[in-house]
């Protein structure tokens, strides 16, 4: 391996939301996501691993500890700084697709780019590019209600990758779909990882968790596991007693 | 920005319709109010300068004991020496009845005033003969008559044909003539009118005219009026009444301000109504767009973009109600100066100020709700709502 920065470093991230009694989310969470990789990260729900991703995401800010994102410090990042990262570094893909009705898939896709400053053309031209590259090619013109589930999650891939972000943060990517389609979206995660894309997968389901390199359980807020850690090698068989999904 | 403002327009489309109608309605009223005024003034302002502004009247007024007092007998021909003067003319009231014949009572005459006047006068007010001639010269002394518009109707004369008479005082009068309606004379309109020189042989004639009409360079209106008075009683001056019959069109026109207000007020609450019924429909706008909000942020959109395109949502669907409004405000404006036969017209100011006034309620309507959706957690709008 190299010595090359890491796309993200956690060290000892701390989330509590405040209420009586506070709630501590995440303790003292530690880890690392080298560039490249395709990591899950795998918990029941309660575990803390939905915080764990709006912090990754820069969409929540941790209450102590440090994130690096390609080696910035976005811990001291302003609103306007945050949005700029994730509008150029970060790309979501979520459980509920949460496309825009009122437009087409590849205009979905575009908005992607829609907050960098870049024109309608290129965002237009590095859409089409993107929506081929999942597969959707021939569904540019639709509106995402005259998609199937797949093809919805496709488009929400597509915009997710449009940006070439240095982090894709994908929230039970499979959890409204059915198995068969499940394993068509891993599939093309896989793919798209092996072309150089660092896709983190957050998920609760231990089969899904299983098919991905390396997995790092989350359980109250701390990390249980970590695959890649060779001192604790915890087996998937001992996540066994996690529960399903809320 | 405008392609993602107007996104959730475009998504419910039934929606932006309904709300944009409240300002339509506002907004409509109010070019309505503003148009018919002003259609309506156009319509006196055209009537005023055909019938021309330079018309004075000059009526004895009262004495210092409030006692009615007369012209003397040489003011017409004084007046016609001052120099902007173009044309001058006298009347005299007549003490005689004028009936349709000897077997209707006095009692009954129909109001009609009796005037010896001078041949002049239909040149002086302009006025227009409904049917036969005016007099002239060589029917001055004889028992000939000129009817008003409203005289002539009283007494059931429409034309001069077949040879109709009137019984004036105690004698026939052949009538030769019916005059149009004069707008700025209405009291010409209720009068029988004889030559001054059959009056004087006819009637006991007192030479002091009751009214003296005359007409003066436009220009110089207003000095001619100042020295009327002086010119016509030099030795009472005060005891002459001048007027100009344009004057009470004019006010006429002023009139209506005081209703138009009235009227601009209640499509003022129209209006503000409208505003609310946007920003209530935002912010219900606000709680469905939750995920797309979340969404937006996720992909890099600052506080500021989100509040931005709220506000520019917001301000289109108040634009749309105002384009709206103004159209309808112009087509009931149309329709009803049409009816009223007046010359359409429509201020652009009241045009321009319409879709203004809509856009910047749009905008102020939009604050709040755009304040709401930009303070949203990103966090807590993206998450799963099961």
């Amino acid at each position: 391996m190299s010595e090359a920065t890491p796309v993200l470093q956690l060290d000892q991230v701390t989330k509590t939301y405040p209420g009586s009694p506070p709630v501590e989310a995440l303790r003292d969470v530690t880890l690392e996501i080298a560039a490249g990789e395709l990591v899950t990260i795998v918990g029941p729900s309660g575990s803390g691993k939905s915080t764990l991703l709006n912090i990754i995401g820069t969409l929540d800010r941790v209450t102590s500890g440090t994130i690096a994102i390609e080696g910035h410090d976005v811990a001291r990042f302003s609103d306007r700084a945050l949005a700029g990262m994730r509008s150029a570094r970060i790309g979501f893909v979520f459980q509920q697709f949460h496309l825009l009705e009122g437009m087409s898939a590849m205009d979905n896709v575009a908005t992607g780019l829609l907050y960098q400053g870049i024109s309608r053309s290129q965002r237009r031209s590095a859409s089409i590019a993107a929506l081929e590259r999942v597969g959707l090619g021939h569904r540019m013109q639709h509106r995402p209600g005259k998609l199937s589930g797949g093809e919805r999650q496709r488009v929400a891939i597509a915009r997710a990758l449009v940006g070439d972000p240095a982090i894709v943060l994908a929230d039970e990517p499979t959890g409204n779909l059915d198995t068969r389609t499940s394993r068509e979206i891993l599939a093309l995660l896989e793919e798209l990882n092996r072309d150089g894309s660092t896709i983190i997968v957050i998920t609760h389901d231990l089969e899904i968790a299983a098919q991905l390199p390396r997995q790092i359980g989350i359980r109250d807020g701390m990390v249980e596991f970590d695959s890649s850690d060779a001192v604790t090698v915890a087996p998937l068989a001992s996540l066994g007693t996690i529960g399903g999904r809320a | 920005m405008v392609g993602t403002g107007t996104l959730g327009l475009r998504s419910r489309w039934g929606r932006t319709v309904l709300t944009a109608l409240g300002i339509a309605i506002g907004i409509a009223s109010m070019v309505a109010v503003v148009g018919i005024s002003a259609s309506s003034k156009a319509d006196l302002i055209a009537q005023i300068d055909q019938l021309g502004t330079n018309l004075l009247v000059v009526q004895p007024g009262n004495n210092v004991l409030g006692e009615g007092a007369t012209l003397p007998p040489e003011a017409p021909a004084m007046i016609r020496r001052i120099g902007p003067v173009e044309s001058a003319t006298s009347i005299v009231k007549l003490a005689a009845t004028t009936r349709q014949s000897p077997y209707v009572p006095k009692e009954d005459a129909n109001g009609i005033d009796l005037y010896a006047i001078e041949s002049n006068l239909l040149a002086t007010l302009e006025g227009s003969m409904a049917s036969g001639r005016f007099l002239d010269q060589g029917t001055d002394d004889l028992p000939v008559v000129v009817l008003g518009a409203v005289a002539a109707e009283r007494l059931g004369i429409r034309s001069v044909d077949g040879g109709r008479r009137v019984y004036i005082a105690d004698r026939w009068f052949n009538v030769v003539g019916i005059l149009d309606s004069l707008a700025l004379n209405a009291d010409i309109d209720r009068a029988a009118l004889i030559g001054l020189d059959a009056a004087v042989t006819m009637f006991d004639v007192k030479r002091n005219a009751s009214s003296i009409y005359l007409r003066a360079q436009p220009e110089q209106i207003e000095s001619v009026r100042r020295v009327l008075a002086a010119t016509a009683n030099p030795h009472a001056p005060n005891e002459v009444s001048v007027s100009r019959p344009s004057d009470a069109l004019e006010a006429r026109a002023q009139v209506d301000q005081n209703l138009q207000n009235l009227l601009l007020g209640l499509g003022g609450v129209a209006l503000l109504v409208g505003g609310i019924g946007i920003a209530n429909v935002m912010v219900i706008s606000v709680l469905e767009r939750r995920g797309e909000i979340g969404v937006r942020r996720a992909l890099g959109a600052t506080r500021h973009h989100i509040r931005a395109q709220f506000i520019v949502e917001s301000s289109l669907l108040a634009l749309l109600g105002g384009i709206l409004g103004v159209t309808l405000g112009a087509a009931v404006t149309f329709a009803y100066a049409d009816r009223q036969g007046w010359l359409v017209e429509i201020p652009t100011i009241g045009l321009a100020g319409g879709v203004g006034a809509a856009l910047v309620l749009g905008a102020v309507a939009g604050l709040y709700p755009a304040a709401r959706a930009a303070r949203l957690d990103p966090a807590e709008a993206v998450r799963p709502t099961n």
